[in-house]
């Protein structure tokens, strides 16, 4: 198919890749993702490119058909399994300009209807009480319950998120009940997935906290080798922010952008993020290296 | 004459908009945006989805249009320029707001509600900063303030303004350190549901509204289309490209904290400080 100015200027643009990280592969993915000629989108709607990285376990599958159906059309799936780095950036890149030549396309993994029958009490099958609250058709909506802060009453709505969350370590489910972006109650439903000792790499901490501060260029510089060449930083993360052993989400962003590892006892997840805001949260994960955000998951799963 | 300066504010808005793109180094990825599909959420509320993008036009442009071009010479010659340009402000928040409300999915809502939150203590320290500059000239009219900045530009007069307007103009265009709604914890917020031409036609009026806030800052602070041997359009579009220059350079370089934390900022040191600034203004105008 011959292709039109308009499709051969988006050929030149970075390929936009959503990744959905297995076992083993965060370090490779994370570091991938930073090569100028790829563009980590930040939610699949942004994204034609799904990259499956490593082997995921089968309960992971319908979320990956889920995360694949999310994707705009025309859309493509790679896999990565043993191929190297260049290897990989290379059939992404590829498959862009295949995807912009109109040549490459899927079709939904998953039929488009909601994930349960009608459920729930009401004639719009709004479930709960009067027009909030229940899970009509599997979806849950909001109700009316305590403010944890003062006790008011306020909307709080249950929801899970992960395990391909970019913001979140791979694999780890979480349900949040949030009042506004309040998380009132978390509940840890599948642990990350297990990652080698190179996830926890000062560089690439630090990419994943400066990434939550708005400095995606300066994240990309520290995985570069260079400094992150930033304003307020540090004095960005709330000072007290996810205190544990001692040290602060803030000293250990300053240890990492220093070159320095951190090892921290793994806490108790739950505890560590109930009253927090969804960004401190977003935040305190990121400042955990991801073997202790596994360790921590694995804890709360087997207790 | 209002058909030409009606031209030259469509023709600075457009080129301003390219010239935008270019800083962000976003020309090539939006026009990849226009090949990609249109996705439809559940539900949607499809009339405010279309229109944020262009409420947020619209506002980028009816605020360019109070800026004088020439000195005297503006599309909208209003003895109230400030209180327009005001009043886009304050409905950029509601923009943001229902851009965030209509795709009916969790992150965009609270992108839109930490945005309405954010927006408020943003709005009074922007109003207080234009109201001080307003105070020399003894006119709300972005004419007479461009007149009264002959002798001395504003940003020297008070020195206070333009660091605050510039906090103030992050906010306006969803930028670096002010951008809440659409952040990264949250998948991008307000947009994380856009795909194809809505999500390109969402980042465009961004950078449209990066032209016309820094025009405003330009007109305001640095004496507008005021300066020597260069016709007045010309140091018009040098001003305000290098104050565009400035505020993406910032956005890219200094780092977002909290919602509540920036909260805790705006009211606590950056509105006391835009009063502040006021005050000085309104003794030195006594």
């Amino acid at each position: 198919m011959a292709m039109t100015r308009l499709a051969r200027w988006a050929a030149r643009s970075p390929a936009p890749v959503f990744a959905a990280i297995g076992p083993g592969r965060q370090a490779d993915t994370e570091r991938l993702l930073a090569r100028p000629g790829l563009r980590r989108a930040a939610t699949p709607r942004d994204a034609a490119i799904l990259l499956v990285a490593g082997d995921l376990p089968g309960d992971a599958a319908e979320a990956l058909s889920h995360l694949h159906d999310q994707l705009p059309h025309s859309r493509v799936t790679v896999r990565w399994q043993g191929a190297s780095p260049d290897a990989i950036a290379e059939r992404i890149e590829m498959a862009w300009r295949d995807i912009c030549a109109g040549e490459l396309d899927e079709d939904d993994h998953l039929p488009d209807k909601p994930p349960n029958a009608w459920k729930g009490i009401g004639p719009h099958g709004q479930g709960g009480k009067g027009m909030m609250g229940g899970t009509p058709y599997g979806r849950s909506m909001a109700m009316t319950g305590k403010d944890i802060r003062d006790g008011l009453q306020l909307d709080r709505f249950t929801a899970r998120f992960g395990p391909f969350l970019p913001m979140l370590p791979p694999g780890l489910v979480l349900e949040v009940t949030l009042q506004g972006d309040v998380i009132c109650d978390l509940d840890v439903q599948r642990p990350p997935f297990a990652q080698p000792a190179d996830a926890d790499a000062p560089d690439l901490c630090a990419a994943r906290m400066l990434r939550l501060l708005g400095l995606e260029s300066a994240a990309d510089r520290v995985m570069h080798g260079k400094s992150a060449n930033a304003m307020w930083v540090r004095g960005a993360v709330p000072k007290e922010l996810g205190r544990i052993d001692g040290t602060s989400a803030r000293d250990r962003l300053t240890s990492w952008l220093a070159g320095d590892a951190v090892s921290v006892a793994p806490p108790d997840l739950p505890a560590l993020l109930r009253g927090a805001e969804w960004s401190e949260a977003m935040l305190i994960l990121a400042s955990l290296p991801s073997s202790a955000i596994i360790r921590a998951a694995q804890s709360v799963e087997a207790a | 004459m209002t058909v030409l300066l009606a031209f030259a504010v469509l023709a600075t808005l457009l080129g301003g908009t390219l010239f935008a793109a270019a800083l962000d180094r976003a020309l090539l990825p939006l026009l990849a945006l226009f090949t990609r599909q249109r996705i439809e959420t559940e539900a949607p509320d499809r009339m405010n989805r279309d229109l944020a993008p262009a409420w947020y036009l619209a506002l980028a442009a009816i605020g360019l249009a109070v800026v004088p071009f020439a000195p005297g010479l503006a599309l909208i010659d209003s003895p109230v320029g400030i209180v327009i340009w005001g009043s886009c402000e304050a409905l950029i928040v509601i923009t943001v707001f229902l851009h965030g409300w209509s795709p009916n999915a969790p992150f965009p809502l609270i992108g839109a509600y930490r945005y309405a939150a954010i927006g408020l203590p943003v709005m009074l320290p922007s109003m207080f900063v234009l109201i001080a500059a307003a105070l020399p000239a003894e006119s709300l009219s972005l004419i007479a303030i461009v007149e009264s900045q002959r002798e001395i530009w504003n940003v020297i007069r008070q020195p206070l303004g333009l660091p605050l307007f510039i906090v103030v103009a992050l906010a306006m265009t969803l930028r670096g350190p002010m951008d809440y709604a659409d952040a990264a914890d949250i998948a991008t917020g307000t947009s994380a549901e856009d795909s194809g031409a809505g999500r390109a036609l969402w980042q465009i009026a961004r950078l449209a509204m990066l032209v016309s806030v820094s025009a405003v800052a330009a007109t305001v602070f640095l004496g507008g289309p005021l300066g020597p041997v260069l016709p007045g359009p010309v140091w018009l579009w040098l001003k305000t490209g290098a104050l565009m220059a400035l505020i993406v350079w910032l956005g890219d370089r200094v780092a977002r904290t909290t919602p509540s934390r920036m909260l805790t900022i705006l009211w606590i040191l950056l509105l006391p400080l835009s009063f502040l600034g006021l005050l000085i203004a309104g003794v030195m105008a006594l």
